[in-house]
């Protein structure tokens, strides 16, 4: 319980200085917004109107103070590209962004296991030789350059999958699926040459353990002691990393979605951030960087459900 | 020194070498108007014996551009990597040495930026610069450091416990001395391997901010800028995005082939 209390009272903390931060980069730095919404050629009367009524003239801490006082009674303001309630835009691109995250996480693990498994167990041998080598080629390429490899093959010339755009999964679930499946695959394999490194060397250092030679002296069957013996007490380990790789992941998705045409939170903060939508950026980076905090949050809960012996302590 | 000749890591070290060496020498043996040059009736040739990777849009040799660009994709995430090291090694060893308040304070400060992703930190302060070369390393630079210093931290925290520093102290070593003396020089292993793991994330990031056109500005030109000009001619001309996608890959593989075995040697939570 103080634990948990502790852990809520370090949520509050994070959270502020995330909004301290964002606000930080995105005030302190050179750029006029009122110039951005009226335009470069405006006169300097209407300039000067528009500072005052948006309240650009005022102290940077009471500047700061409007935005999280709106923030905390959820008023975002409104974006001055897309001229709506950066409310609605955040709900809808959260939605859109968690079903790619999502996907890209699934395809990662659900190959990453058993291919680092697989290395671990053949430890020095061909098959670690390709599992690893493929896992460390796949580190290597960018995640746009898989989209763009993903786009040619399966896009364009299979005609499997569309090459861009976004379905909303309440409307129309398995075209948001189609839809999703190429990024989320441009952003999976990355990510999966990656967890396969780490489920590979956590796999190592566990198998050496004596607890695995008793499981093998006992006679059980091999298929047991690394399934079942090994893999379990592995399942933390690569559910940190795992969480931990969500803040990538939310990076990534800058590059992949607006690649794909994919109009998640990644699309929608790369165009405020190519229109300098300045009330948007902040807005989005806040969100994106909040959500990062709090998956890993919820990560170490799950790690204290998988694993007792941390529960004990 | 023998643990360092196994295939992948002279593999990685070679390549490295010879990269490098292309991105310090080819501007100084090829001619600008090599990779500038343009001609309209050679656009988008598929690769050939004059065009070994072919030509791009405006019917520029990609060969000669992808060898260039290995001067500004190598410059800028080498000038990042030394930015992130400048400020997050004094960090580092401050917190990990001083421990208490102010520990406290600057890790909680370096966890929050942790939680901003890399790459997006780096996109917006370049946004927010505005996108050119030294706003790109500015920005990469920061967006690396937290990650850094959060390592190295840890490293002192560990190098700070043994049993030769308190013996230091107990010869009456001030702080200075011993930060200088016996926490760098104990902490610079794993600082090189860091760094060289992140020089290849530091080329991947430059690479994605010049693919967004938040990273380096035509007329210079990087692999990412490359990757970027060739989205619009994927199906006609798949070569232009190939040669220097594969120049990225290619780098960052010899960087984490030869980061991997440095860690091997070298770090010593690795042994």
């Amino acid at each position: 319980m103080t634990y948990l209390l502790n852990r809520l009272f370090s949520i509050a903390l994070t959270l502020w200085l995330i909004s301290v931060i964002t606000f930080a980069v995105t005030s302190v730095l050179p750029g006029d917004v009122a110039m951005m919404i009226l335009g470069t050629q405006s006169n300097p009367t209407a300039l000067a109107g528009l500072r005052q009524q948006l309240g650009l003239n005022d102290p940077l801490v009471a500047q700061y103070g409007r935005w999280i006082g709106g923030m905390l009674t959820g008023n975002f303001g409104h974006s001055l590209v897309f001229k709506e309630p950066i409310a609605d835009l955040m709900a809808q691109k959260m939605k859109a962004s968690a079903l790619i995250v999502v996907m890209s996480m699934a395809i990662a693990l659900i190959c990453a296991v058993p291919l680092g498994v697989w290395a671990a167990v053949h430890r020095k041998k061909w098959q670690d030789t390709v599992s690893s080598s493929a896992a460390l080629f796949g580190i290597s390429l960018p995640d746009f350059f898989w989209g763009i490899v993903l786009i040619l093959l399966f896009a364009r010339m299979l005609g499997w999958f569309p090459s861009s755009g976004f379905t909303d999964p309440s409307v129309d679930f398995l075209g948001a699926i189609r839809h999703a499946f190429l990024p989320s695959l441009a952003l999976g394999l990355g990510l999966m040459a990656h967890l396969t490194r780490v489920t590979r060397s956590t796999m190592t250092g566990i198998l050496n353990q004596e607890f695995i030679r008793v499981a093998r002296a006992k006679g059980l069957s091999e298929q047991s002691v690394v399934w079942s013996y090994g893999l379990r007490n592995a399942v933390g380990p690569i559910m940190t990393v795992a969480g931990l790789q969500v803040g990538y992941l939310f990076g990534s998705i800058i590059v992949v979605e607006t690649l794909f045409n994919y109009t998640g939170m990644g699309w929608i903060t790369y165009q405020a951030l190519l229109n300098r939508d300045v009330p948007l950026i902040q807005t989005s980076v806040f969100f994106i960087a909040a959500v990062v905090m709090l998956t890993n949050f919820v990560v170490d809960l799950l790690y204290l459900l998988v694993d007792p012996r941390i529960r004990m302590q | 020194m023998k643990r360092f000749l196994t295939p992948q890591g002279v593999i990685g070290f070679t390549l490295i070498v010879i990269i490098v060496a292309i991105g310090i020498f080819a501007p100084l043996i090829i001619p600008p108007d090599m990779a500038t040059k343009m001609k309209m009736t050679m656009r988008l040739k598929p690769p050939s014996m004059g065009y070994p990777f072919g030509t791009d849009q405006l019917g520029r040799d990609i060969f000669f551009r992808v060898l260039l660009g290995a001067h500004t994709s190598l410059g800028i995430a080498g000038a990042a990597v030394a930015i992130s090291v400048l400020i997050g090694l004094p960090l580092g060893i401050i917190s990990g040495y001083a421990r208490g308040a102010v520990d406290n304070v600057l890790m909680r400060i370096v966890d929050t930026l942790l939680s901003f992703p890399a790459l997006l930190l780096a996109l917006t302060i370049s946004a927010m610069l505005g996108p050119s070369i030294p706003n790109t390393i500015i920005a990469i630079g920061i967006a690396f450091t937290p990650f850094l210093a959060r390592i190295i931290r840890g490293e002192a925290l560990r190098v700070s416990a043994m049993p030769y520093v308190e013996a230091a102290r107990a010869a009456g070593t001030n702080d200075a001395a011993m930060i200088w003396r016996h926490i760098l020089p104990n902490v610079l292993p794993l600082v090189i391997v860091q760094a060289t793991i992140s020089l290849a994330f530091a080329i991947l990031a430059e690479a994605g901010l010049s693919f967004l056109g938040l990273g380096t500005q035509p007329p210079n030109s990087s692999w990412g800028l490359m990757i970027q000009a060739s989205r619009d001619y994927l199906d006609v001309a798949p070569w232009t995005a190939l040669a220097p996608g594969a120049a990225v890959a290619l780098t960052v593989l010899a960087l984490n082939m030869f980061g991997d075995v440095l860690r091997d040697v070298l770090d010593p939570r690795a042994q």
